[in-house]
């Protein structure tokens, strides 16, 4: 234990938070991996409140000095910490839970709020709340795994007599519950009045991010709209998201992107996916690929555009997961592509992409218009004219053809052919009128299908 | 994402004692493999970021949804075939 509070003397002479973070963590370093045994087993819990404060005393004496409530705040931090250790150690062994992990490790997220509440400590240690809210939602997770597991072993009689009992709700109440508790952390960084320098509101992006993973995973997605609005109401009191470190704002932008995305709102999704894509570490590559999942889809729709080889290449879940549809879309092959939508199907559903997807369809469809449209050739020159014109009167009948023919050869009929036409010119995909009376379709003579050229 | 972290982390009390020595690093990594990871460092100087690894140059890595090139395939082919017949049915 006395290496620990070396570390923890060490932080607090440098004002280094991470440091001093790094003395909270539940993990073992490859340097020291039995650390958490060292930790658990130098001290007793009947004694654990008096070590504590005797190792933060000897090791702190040399230093800038501690006062008194602090000490007393930290002394109840690490009594929680080391109390977690004990019941971490314990399920390594089988011993416990993680549910019991869970609850020892909401008391010390509790011991330190308190701290920042009540016993004064400087906002240059808020990576600790980084830590250890990051594993508060670590270990809800695990816990909520483990009750259904064991709920899963004993199904049959309690479940079947509670008749309110909603086993999706109950199988994450851990993580439920452990939103709270990030709120809290979220209010405890929002509401600190200190002047910018030495403000907790610097810990703002890293908590909002971890609220923003707990509400995607609770399948509660748009309630992350709540936090944005909180924010949004204390702009002018904080720090420029610039001024915060890339990874925090990209996994911030990223998440405000799928969230734009999820709300079909795809011009706002695409600029916040651009940016979380150009700020990502070149070398984070699931990250990387995490973002183009939605970026892909997003840029299908609005500027019609597909991914090349060249962005794929070091990606091949992606490769697998978009080129088939792909080649379906540049090739006009309606039947095709609808195979692959199939055929995707549960992945797509699963990464929220489908119904997104599903509107690429339309692309298809106008690129298989457009291939009539080229094959039709040009008009013959009139006089004063030097340039060839292609020809804009098209019989809905070869429409119709193409038509049957993308769908595998399926009979579509007239009506229903017309109707796909003016859906098409309606979403501004092709530009013209179609002239029932006479069967044909008029197209315009400057960009039938505006942005593709022709 | 999911395939290469799954099969390790799914079901992690059948493993022996000997093999929960290993890194809990791994052990924690659980319920994480759908969302957006933990990026290794904290911050990075923008020379490191994709958009300094593609400088600034975007444009090879969209490209159009058409193909104008490429009629050659079966697909295109056949099209011609059918846009043939509609012709000559119409000529009739």
């Amino acid at each position: 234990m006395n290496d620990l509070f070396k570390g923890f003397a060490k932080a607090h002479a440098e004002q280094n938070g991470y440091l001093l973070a790094a003395t909270l963590s539940p993990i073992a370093t490859s340097s020291n991996p039995q650390r958490l045994r060292l930790i658990w087993k130098s001290s007793h819990s009947s004694s654990v409140k008096g070590d504590i404060k005797h190792f933060i005393k000897s090791n702190t004496s040399h230093h800038r000095s501690l006062d008194h409530e602090e000490v007393k705040g930290w002394v109840e931090v690490y009594a929680a910490y080391w109390n977690a250790i004990g019941d971490f150690v314990a399920v390594e062994d089988g011993k416990s839970t993680w549910t019991k992990v869970y609850e020892s490790w909401k008391d010390l997220t509790s011991a330190l709020i308190r701290g920042y509440n009540s016993f004064g400590f400087e906002a240059w240690t808020i990576p600790c709340l980084y830590v250890v809210g990051k594993y508060l939602r670590l270990f809800a997770i695990r816990s909520d795994t483990e009750r259904s597991r064991n709920a899963g072993d004993n199904s049959g009689g309690a479940a079947l007599i509670q008749d309110d009992f909603d086993p999706e709700t109950e199988k994450q109440s851990q993580l439920r519950d452990c939103e709270q508790h990030l709120k809290r952390i979220f209010t405890l960084c929002l509401n600190d009045r200190a002047p910018l320098e030495e403000s907790r509101k610097w810990g703002i992006y890293f908590i909002i991010n971890l609220l923003f993973k707990t509400y995607f995973k609770l399948n509660s997605a748009s309630l992350s709209r709540t936090i944005l609005k909180t924010l949004s109401a204390y702009k002018g009191d904080m720090p420029a998201l610039s001024a915060f470190p890339k990874s925090q704002r990209v996994t911030f932008k990223f998440y405000e992107g799928v969230l734009f995305f999820l709300e079909e709102n795809y011009i706002e999704a695409e600029k916040y996916l651009v940016e979380a894509w150009e700020l990502c570490h070149k070398d984070a590559n699931a990250n990387l690929e995490r973002i183009l999942t939605y970026l892909i889809p997003c840029r299908l729709l609005t500027s019609h555009v597909l991914p090349t080889k060249a962005l794929l290449e070091p990606f091949p879940r992606l490769q697998k997961l978009f080129l088939p549809l792909a080649q379906c879309i540049r090739k006009g092959d309606l039947r095709a592509f609808d195979v692959a939508l199939q055929e995707g199907e549960d992945e797509f559903v699963k990464r929220r992409i489908y119904l997104t997807l599903e509107r690429g369809r339309d692309i298809a469809l106008r690129n298989l218009l457009r291939k009539v449209f080229i094959a039709g050739g040009f008009d013959e020159l009139k006089e004063g004219e030097t340039t060839p014109v292609r020809r804009t009167r098209v019989p809905v009948a070869e429409f119709r053809a193409a038509i049957c023919m993308g769908s595998g050869g399926e009979l579509v009929d007239t009506d229903e052919v017309e109707c796909l036409l003016a859906n098409m010119i309606y979403k501004d995909l092709m530009k013209g009128y179609i002239a029932r009376e006479r069967g044909i379709v008029v197209l315009s003579k400057k960009g039938a299908f505006p942005g593709t050229g022709v | 994402m999911a395939s290469t972290t799954e099969p390790k982390v799914a079901e992690p009390e059948q493993s022996t004692p000997n093999e929960q020595q290993k890194p809990e690093q791994k052990h924690l990594a659980l319920g994480e493999d759908d969302e957006f990871e933990d990026f290794p460092v904290d911050d990075w100087p923008a020379d490191q970021t994709e958009a300094a690894q593609r400088n600034g140059e975007t444009k090879h890595l969209w490209e159009e949804s058409w193909d104008d090139d490429d009629t050659s395939d079966d697909f295109s082919n056949q099209l011609k075939e059918e846009l043939k017949k509609v012709e000559a049915a119409k000529r009739r």
